[in-house]
Parts: C-alpha cells; structure tokens; sequence
C-alpha cells in the first residue's frame, strides 16, 4: 500500500486527485437524468429572469442604488449565479442530501472511509447540471454588465476569479456551519432553506446596509460579501478594505465552521444508535 | 532482556454504549411542554463487554435483535463513541478515525447501500480504489480474484439498481476487500437474502478468511452463519456477552435438539401424541416438537407413518430458544 | 364537522413537534424581509422614489407581504400531488372525508399556525420600527383588511389546490407547478407593488384575481385602495366560482384516477 504524503501539498493533491475521481463518476451519473435537465436549466432562468425584472423595474424608477447603476448590478447578480454553480459542482448538492445519508445509514460510510468526512460529502454527490442555468445566465449577466460598465478594466478579471474562490469559501463554510445543525435536529430540510435565504439576501449591493444591518450581513451571515465582494472587483469599485474583509472573514467563518462541524461530528457519535 | 508484549488485533475491555433519548407526552398540552421540558430516558445498548480477537480468526456475534451487535461493531469501526471501555483495533483506537487506521479495515452493513445505485459496480469499485488509493496493479488482481470466487463477471457492468439482492450484497463485500483490509466488520451479511445467496456469502467469507487471513467480526441472528463460518462464537443478549468459546461446545452443551414442525393432512385429536415427549404445540392442524438431534431421522420416520402428515419440517431452534437455554430459567 | 376539528389540532401538534424547523423558517423570514427594508432605505436615503410610494408605504408594505406570505400562500399542492402520484389518495376515496374539505381544514390549521407565529415576530419588529410605518387612520380600513385577508386566503388555497390537481393528468407535475406558483406570486404582487409594473403588465394584474391574495390587501391597508368594497365583492365572486369550478375538476380528476388503476 503506498504511504501518503501528509504534508499540506500532498494533501492537496491527493483531494484534486479525488475529486477529479469523484466528477467523474457523478457526471456519468448525471448523464442517466438526462431528461430532467432541460426543465432544470428552464426553471433555473425562469427564476433568474425574475431577479433581473425586479431589478429593472427598480431601476426604471432611480438611477443609482447604494451607489451601483444598473450594469454594476447586474454584474453582482451574475455572480450570484456563477458563485451558486461553482458550489453546485464542488459540494452544495452533498449537503442538501445530508439528512437522508444520516437517515439511511449511508453516512456512516463517510465516517470510516480514509478521507475526512465532510470532504466526503461534498464530493459524492457534485453536479454539473443542478444549477447550470443559472451558472450560464449569471455568466452572462456578467458579461453583459461588464460589456457595458463605464471603464471597464480587463486586468480586473483575475482578482475577480480570485475573489471567486473566496465567495464559495465564505458559502462553503456557512453551508457547512448550518448544516452541523443536522446532528442535533430530528427534520433538516428547513436548514437548507436558510442557506437558501443566505444566498437570496446575496443578490443586492452591500451598501445599502448601514449600522447593526452592516455587521449583522457582514459577519453573521456574511452574504453581503459573497457578490458584492467580485463584483466591486470587476467594476472597479473595490477598495483594499473590502478584499481584506473577505478575506478575513473567510478564514474566520471556515475556522469556525470545521470546528463546529467536529464537535458536531463528536455528538453524532455518542448519540446515534 | 527485551520483552515481547502480545498485542490482539481487537482488544475490547469493559466497552459500554448508553444512549439517551427522550419521550413526548401525549396531546397538546404534552407537544406545548414539549418545547421547554422534555424527559430523558437512557437505554443501555452494550454493557461492559470485553472479549479479544488473534489475526486471523473468523468469529461470530450471536443474538437477538437489539442485543447490541450492531451497536458494538459501530463502536469498532469508529462510527460510535463509547460511553466508558477501551478499544484498540490493529493497535488503534477507533473512534480517533485515523487514516492509517481507516485504510485497514473495511465494514459491510447487510441490506444498507453503499454503491452507486444508478452505475455499474464496476464505477464504485473504481471509485474505492481512488479513495482507499491501491496500486492498480494490485487492485486489477484483486479485483480479477474476486470476481472469479463470487463469478460475478456478467453484472460488472449492469446498473447497480437492476441487480439482485444477493448480487448486490456480493458486489458489496467486493467493494469493501478491494483494498485487502486486515480486519474485517460483518453486520448480518446474509439477511434478507436467499438461500442460495447465503450459501454462496458464506463460502466466499471462509474462502477469503482461508487465504488472506483477514481478521473477520460477524453477527447475525441466523444460527446457520454462525454454525458454517466459525470456530469460536459469542452470544450477546441485552447488551453483554453470555458465551465466549468455541461453537461445538455451544452446540453440544445448549444446543442438543432440533425443531419439527407438523402440520396434518385432515384434524387429528389431541391424545394421538400423547405419547410424544417435547411436544411445544399440539392443535387438531399442527404440532410442533422438540425432537434430540439423534433422533430426529428416527423420530419424523415413526411420525410419518404414524400420522396424517400433510408437512412436515425440521428447523433449526431459534437463537433466542439459545439465549434462554443459555441463561437457563431466565426468560 | 368534528373530525375536521381533529385534523386542525392533530396538524397543530405536529406542526409543535418540530421546533427547530419551525424557529429557522421564521428566520429565515426576518432575514428576507430585513434585507429589504435595507434596500427600500438605501433607495430613499439617496433621494430615490418608487412610484406612488413613500418609505414608509414601501416599510409597510413588506412588512404586511412577509406576515401575509405566511398567513395566506398555500402550500398544499405538494402534499396533494404526492398524494395523488404515490397512491395515498385512495385512501381518500373510501373514508367518509371530502378532500376539498379536509385541505381546506389542513391549510388553515398550518396557515394560521404559521401566520400566528409570524405575527409576534413581525408584530416585534414592527413595534421597533413604528415610526417608519404607514399605519391605516379609518377605522373601517381594518375591517377592510381583515375580510381581504380572509378572502385572500380562501382563493390562494383555492389556486393551490387546483395547481395539487394537475397531478391527476401530468406526470411531470413538479416543474410546471414551480412556474405556476411562480406566476401567480409575481401577479399576486408579492415580489412588487403591482403599480410599479409597466403599463402592460398593470393591465394584465388587474384582470386576474391573483391579486386578491397579497396587493389588494395592503392598498386597503394602506388606504390607497380607492374602491375597497366593490374590491371585495370581485374577490368574493371569485371565491365562490373557484369553489364549484374546484369541486368539478375534483370529480373530473377521481374519475381519471379510478379509470387509470392507480
């Protein structure tokens, strides 16, 4: 048997490795549901075309919310989209499905296998075509608001896809957060209902939070991060403050989320039978 | 002088399970109390058990449902805490669900799922082997074995879902001996499978235990596992070990009759067995008797051609007929 | 009558049952409608208007939409149609329980238990935010409101329960369902104020009845409603065609069960 590498980079490695294993098999799998994706990809753009109405009869009527014209809007509500899909195709799906692998047993087996379990979970269950819709309309509300910012800089997209990775790490470890809860509770469908409310209160501006609202949004539930965060880079309206702030809050949320996600893990294993 | 200390691949010690849960009074009333107050109510599920297994042994846990087997090789596998005890498998403790520990076990639910329900077991045996990351060479063998021992070649590539229950469970215990675990967790392999199935598990079990010297912990509440597979057994009953030894000795000391079950072509009266010793149930329809194991060819000769005999079988007696036996006068 | 009695305590108790669930709906509640009165504020505080509405109207305005989601918007159609696709529905069929009823009897007992619950939470909030709220000066006006509620209520039920009935001729019933509720949310005015909507769209809202539900409540509520009672006799009227066009398409919908052997 070869002996693993425990160091950070080996690790690393060995996860993309099974990540890649596990894509895989999932999109083989998805392949079998073929016929439930059209009307996936229908509803994911109905529902996306909603939030872009409310936003353009808002606008038909100010010029300016919290300072974002209309264009820079829609890029945050763009990247609310792509930041969902992403999550879809790394772990989100795995989550929603906790409570039924619990139920069943099935996730016992996520305890004994060599691999850390919530890494497990994420991966079991990736999707492509969950969200696809909405990840593809979100791409292009992005495309079509950048097209049409006022100085638009290309050289903005790299810290964009930076500030990418650091919105699902935000999502990532409040979903994880949440969903310790499901240790203690008798029914977890409503837990991913909240997470669901997390990311619609993700789709406006940060700005218009002021006070108790601001801290409330930024640290408790930092949604206001997750878009406002990207966007404010690709249009140009980033200050170093804000990156740092996600940044921050990043680490924190995760530090905190792993261990509550342990310490849930712990219970889980003393009061289950 | 250097001192060689012994270690067993599973040492339990006084290993306890004690879950708290907790009750709902009835109404309205009791669902508004409910949301402040609750009463707990503790149930005992493994009791200061201990037992010790050497490499290489195939050993069975016998008991009813709810004795706590289930409980217990959870508490091996690291899925479960334990309350109070001490574990140690392969010199690991298992709830710590170190790696190096996780790579050389491998545990298998009877009736509980772990392949991919909608692709080929061949996708999850893949899958396994990235997650347990064998050497493809050494998984192709491996793989190759098995395959060839349990002649599943034809379903390697049918949908999971389209499989046969005692298929699935085969494909099962594949999946979980990919990657040549040195211990292995049976939790009532054979339920719910039939006959011929279980026949087939149990062969491939010894077989394996016979070549790879894999340490096997099985339970089942079916005498029949038990009496093909192992050596040594151990009967638990309400969370503690009543019996740890060898089976023959079980068998002989607590198991010395057999089960006929009668059922009459046309109602017989009552005092047409009077004669009979252990008789358990006599009505005009049926009878059912406990027959001595040497007498049992003897006996269901001298009934058939005393009787009207429409059916008549011979079962083996119930695990739980055993546990009482065991206990003697406890019921 | 009593058994439905039964049924609406039963469904309290369960609804009781699960406090976790119940405490992260409400929640997540506060948590949208927060979001919103931040939003309407950023707009007003930069000098923006929406429409007729002040902050206050708009404050309000969401504050009853959230109390009124909860109250009224049914949810029996997914019930209904598991029912009917998984086969539970006959069980319907040989008791002496008429379904339409017993619905209505279940969506009032979850409805009014999650309509209580919202009201304290909603209630508290609004205490904190009084200054901010456009509180109705007529007294007439919460009678008004009060027979909206009610109405809108039976004809949200009412538009559910017919969405629950597709399952008798669609096996894809989910998907559609979604959109269906979807469109009735947009034209019951629960996303925004129908008068904010372009011309167009106004004029469609206003021949369909959707609006009874979430809208035409408020406006009296807000006292911008300028023909409150003939309001309520359209709301009325709808109710009760709804009522028997229901009880059609239920026999029509049993007798297709029956006929396909579920």
């Amino acid at each position: 048997m070869k002996r693993s590498d425990n160091s950070l980079l080996g690790r690393a490695a060995r996860y993309f490795f099974l990540y890649r294993s596990f894509l895989a098999h999932n999109l083989k799998n998805e392949m079998i549901y073929r016929a439930n994706f059209a009307i996936a990809v229908g509803m994911d753009l109905f529902f996306m075309g909603v939030n872009v109405v409310f936003f353009a009869i808002l606008y038909a009527n100010v010029e300016t919310i919290g300072g974002w014209t209309f264009h820079q809007t829609l890029v945050l509500v763009g990247s609310v989209g792509v930041v969902r899909e992403i999550a879809y195709l790394t772990f989100r799906q795995g989550f929603l499905e906790l409570g039924e692998y619990i139920r069943t047993g099935r996730f016992d087996a996520m305890l004994t296998a060599p691999m850390a379990a919530n890494v497990h979970l994420a991966f079991r269950h990736v999707s492509l075509t969950e969200s696809l819709g909405e990840g593809l309309m979100g791409l292009a509300l992005v495309g079509y608001g950048f097209a049409h910012l006022d100085g638009a800089k290309w050289t903005a997209i790299p810290f964009y896809l930076l500030m990418l990775i650091n919105s699902l790490l935000i999502y990532y470890a409040f979903c994880l957060l949440v969903n310790s809860a499901v240790f203690w509770l008798v029914k977890s469908q409503e837990l991913n209902t909240v997470i669901y409310y997390f990311m619609d209160t993700a789709r406006y501006p940060r700005e218009i939070y002021r006070g108790l609202g601001k801290l409330f949004f930024t640290f408790i539930v930092p949604s206001s991060l997750i878009a406002t965060g990207p966007a404010s880079v690709l249009t140009g309206r980033a200050e170093p403050g804000l990156i740092g702030l996600s940044l921050g809050v990043a680490a924190a949320l995760l530090s905190l989320a792993l261990a509550v996600w342990n310490w849930s893990l712990q219970h889980y294993s003393s009061a289950s039978s | 002088m250097e001192k060689l200390v012994h270690m067993s691949v599973i040492d339990v010690k006084n290993l306890t399970k004690t879950f708290k849960t907790h009750r709902k009074e009835p109404g309205l009333l009791g669902s508004i109390k409910g949301l402040f107050r609750r009463e707990a109510f503790y149930n005992e599920a493994v009791k200061s058990v201990s037992f010790s297994l050497e490499e290489g042994e195939l050993v069975g846990f016998l008991g009813p449902n709810g004795a706590g087997k289930t409980t217990l090789l959870k508490m091996l596998s690291g899925i479960l805490t334990p309350t109070d005890g001490e574990v140690r498998v392969l010199g690991f403790v298992p709830w710590q669900r170190e790696r190096a520990y996780q790579r050389q076990f491998a545990i298998v639910m009877g009736q509980k799922n772990q392949l991919w329900w909608d692709l080929p077991p061949a996708e999850s045996f893949s899958l396994n082997r990235d997650i347990y990351q064998v050497d493809p060479k050494a998984f192709r063998r491996t793989l190759d074995e098995m395959v060839a021992l349990l002649d599943l070649k034809e379903i390697l590539d049918v949908p999971v879902r389209q499989l046969s229950l005692g298929q699935r469970m085969k494909c099962e215990l594949v999946a979980a001996l990919l990657h040549q675990p040195r211990v292995l967790f049976l939790d009532e392999p054979t339920i719910g499978l039939d006959v011929i199935s279980q026949e087939k598990i149990r062969g491939f079990i010894q077989e394996h235990n016979r070549l790879k010297r894999t340490t096997v912990l099985l339970t089942s509440h079916y005498m029949k596992d038990v009496e093909q597979l192992c050596r040594r057994v151990l009967v638990i009953n309400h969370g503690r070990i009543v019996y740890d030894g060898s089976l023959a000795e079980l068998s002989e000391r607590y198991i010395d009759h057999k089960v006929v079950k009668i059922r009459f072509a046309a109602p017989q009266a009552a005092a047409v067995l009077s004669g009979e010793a252990g008789i358990v149930e006599l009505d005009e329809h049926h009878a059912v008797l406990k027959v001595k194991k040497k007498e049992v060819a003897q006996t269901t000769h001298r009934l058939l051609g005393l009787l009207p005999i429409e059916d008549l079988s011979v079962e083996e007696v119930e695990v739980e007929e055993v546990i009482r036996r065991i206990f003697g006068e406890e019921p | 009558m009593r058994k439905y009695w039964t049924v609406f305590w039963v469904n309290w108790q369960n609804a009781l049952q699960y406090r976790g669930p119940t405490f992260i709906y409400i929640l997540g509640n506060i948590l949208r409608v927060a979001v919103l009165l931040y939003l309407w504020n950023a707009i007003y505080r930069d000098e923006g208007r929406l429409g007729d509405y002040s902050l206050p109207d708009l404050i309000t305005y969401y504050l009853l939409q959230m109390w009124i989601n909860s109250l009224v918007l049914s949810y029996s159609s997914w019930e209904i149609v598991d029912q009917i696709r998984e086969g539970t529905f006959s069980n319907f069929l040989v008791r002496p329980v008429n379904y339409l009823h017993y619905w209505f009897t279940i969506n009032l007992s979850w409805k009014l238990f999650e309509g209580l619950m919202i009201a304290v939470i909603g209630g508290l909030l609004s205490f904190f935010l009084v200054r901010h709220l456009s509180l109705p000066g007529r007294p007439e006006t919460l009678v008004y409101f009060v027979l909206a509620l009610i109405l809108g209520g039976i004809l949200a039920f009412e538009f559910d329960f017919l969405i629950g009935m597709l399952a008798f001729w669609l096996v894809q019933v989910n998907a559609f369902k979604y959109m269906l509720q979807s469109i009735i949310f947009f034209f019951a005015g629960a996303l925004l104020p129908l008068d904010l909507f372009p011309q167009a769209f106004q004029a469609v809202a206003t021949v369909l009845p959707f609006r009874y539900l979430v809208f035409f409540p408020i406006q009296i509520f807000l006292e911008k409603e300028a023909h409150p009672v003939e309001g309520l006799l359209g709301a009325l009227v709808w109710a009760v065609a709804f009522y028997f066009f229901l009880r059609f398409v239920l026999r029509r919908g049993i007798a297709r069960y029956e006929a396909v052997g579920q």
